[in-house]
């Protein structure tokens, strides 16, 4: 780092301050400063937030080890710049930084799993503070699937991963994607929980299409009876009644659009 | 609704653990001595599901003082006023009456979540006084700056602390959020007198108070952990700023290795019984004040 010209020397001082204890290695600390003391800044800094990171990557930081974490925590802080002022959000400036990482020459290889389980542990955190809320006043909870437009839950994710995110572990670190991307639906319920369901591609791209369009249920079914070319579109939809009363049943669906 | 008026007695800092327990005992004898509770708006803005329910619920039943982290007055960033904006908004939409900042900084081309200290220079004193307006500014309101506790003394500072925010609050014409433990905590990692720095603040512009706990390393570090409970010099150092000052709204902080509700209830009391202490000491001067002035006797009175 260089420290920019045509600052005021307090404001050198704080640059060089924070750059040390950002990266330690490749920057000195202030000339005079006491080593010690210096320490301290370094110690505190870097463990909060290996913390807030640790508290919403669990499993990232039990299959990555400690020496591989630590590295990555530590690259972190070294080339990425944080935006937000919010602290709820620095995992997700640390999903922003992975999504370089392998633009930086000092960091080890990482699993290519990563990315994947780092968004899914992310997610859940994202999905129980998003600022969307159940509009139970325009929702008729007991209104017909088929006819009637389907409501999902409003905090919400349609997810598609090509890794089996919810089974790795210590002991289970895949090596290579899966032939067939797992589908999740991440969403909050009535209790503010939030709950994951696994889907089946079918039911991965109904979600899809009541998420995106304003189609009733059996406008949706017509579609995917297309887009698959079903040969009895009548089974499809009876079948596709049942795939969404469950939903409703599991809290996906709310029920259908009120007037 | 709580009406938006000024925040008084003795408080607790809100964490996320204590909330459960704290709704559990509202309205009961355990936490009779809360008046207000503090939150960081950074960790409550732009939350939604259960965070959101919880405020509400607080906000509803509690006045509410916002302590901010992430403002870095003293940073070389330009101040974030989309950040600022969003301040305001939740400060009024929760009917938030008193914002206060650290003299610190957090940011250095990105935000590094944690409070550096700021060398104490003259442009400093300018630099963070023109902050602290434009800040006031956006905001539509005064806000109060909280000295804050450190462990490098900065070699190209050129005055003390204390020199540092006298000038501060003056240039800037702000209140002083007087947190009591940093003046401990940094009485011993530089060796001065916490009482002389106590008597040399201006006392007039206090509209609220810290005490907190903290971790001794070694006999010329402690570090500002928020972690243990209050000890006695501190508890000390606020009864003196009582008698100097008057008393003020103050506020228990609490981070880490947070006891039981109950364990810290005994030092929001201590706060509440050392102001009424205080007022009690301060409506007997007066009273006293009153004799003294009286004439001597009716017959004078009378003449």
């Amino acid at each position: 780092m260089t420290v920019p010209t045509g600052l005021s020397a307090f404001q050198q001082y704080q640059l060089q301050f924070a750059g040390h204890i950002r990266d330690p290695k490749n920057i000195a600390r202030p000339a005079r400063v006491a080593a010690k003391r210096m320490r301290v800044y370094r110690e505190i800094v870097y463990n909060n937030l290996e913390v807030s990171l640790a508290g919403c990557f669990p499993v990232c930081k039990k299959v990555l080890g400690k020496r591989l974490w630590h590295k990555l925590v530590r690259g972190f802080f070294v080339h990425h710049r944080s935006h937000s002022p919010l602290f709820r959000q620095i995992p997700e400036e640390f999903l922003a930084f992975l999504g370089q990482a392998h633009l930086y020459a000092d960091l080890p290889p990482l699993p290519g799993y990563l990315n994947n389980l780092a968004h899914y542990e992310w997610i859940e955190l994202d999905v129980s503070a998003a600022e969307l809320d159940d509009d139970w006043d325009h929702i008729n909870v007991h209104g017909d699937l088929l006819s009637g437009k389907p409501v999902l839950a409003a905090a919400m994710a349609l997810l598609s991963y090509d890794y089996p995110v919810q089974a790795i572990s210590p002991r289970f670190k895949p090596g290579e994607p899966l032939q067939q991307a797992v589908n999740l639906f991440v969403f909050r319920d009535a209790d503010d929980q939030v709950r994951f369901i696994e889907l089946n591609a079918l039911t991965a791209r109904l979600l899809s299409l009541l998420q995106m369009q304003d189609l009733t249920g059996r406008q949706a079914l017509e579609l995917i009876a297309e887009e698959i070319r079903h040969p009895d579109p009548e089974a499809m939809k009876e079948f596709g009644r049942a795939v969404l009363e469950d939903l409703r049943q599991q809290g996906v669906i709310l029920g259908v659009h009120g007037d | 609704m709580i009406e938006s008026g000024s925040i008084r007695g003795a408080g607790l800092g809100l964490k996320r653990e204590l909330i459960p327990q704290i709704q559990a005992a509202y309205g009961e004898r355990l936490t009779a001595s809360i008046d207000f509770l503090e939150i960081a708006p950074e960790n409550w803005i732009a939350a939604g599901g259960k965070s959101a329910r919880q405020l509400e619920w607080f906000v509803y039943r509690y006045p509410i003082v916002c302590h901010g982290l992430s403002l870095s007055l003293g940073g070389p960033d330009p101040l974030n006023v989309d950040f600022l904006r969003r301040v305001k908004t939740f400060l009024d939409a929760h009917h938030i009456p008193l914002y206060t900042e650290h003299l610190s900084y957090c940011s250095d081309g990105g935000y590094l979540y944690d409070l550096l200290p700021i060398p104490f220079t003259q442009e400093a004193v300018h630099y963070v006084s023109a902050r602290i307006r434009q800040t006031q500014d956006i905001l539509g309101r005064r806000i109060a700056v909280e000295n804050a506790s450190f462990y490098v003394a900065a070699p190209v500072s050129e005055m003390d602390e204390l020199s540092f925010i006298r000038a501060v609050l003056e240039e800037a014409d702000c209140d002083l959020h007087l947190d009591i433990n940093n003046i401990y905590v940094n009485s011993v990692n530089f060796g001065y007198d916490p009482h002389e720095f106590l008597r040399g603040i201006p006392g007039e512009r206090i509209v609220y108070g810290h005490v907190a706990g903290h971790d001794r390393q070694a006999a010329d570090l402690i570090i500002d952990t928020h972690g243990q409970n209050v000890i006695d010099p501190v508890w000390a150092l606020l009864e003196e700023a009582y008698a100097l000052f008057g008393s003020f709204p103050t506020l228990l902080e609490r981070d880490m290795n947070i006891p039981p509700l109950e364990d810290l209830m005994r030092e929001v009391d201590m706060i509440a019984r050392l102001q009424k202490n205080s007022e009690a000491q301060s409506q007997a001067r007066a009273k006293e004040s009153i004799h003294l002035t009286q004439p001597a006797s009716p017959v004078a009175a009378a003449t």
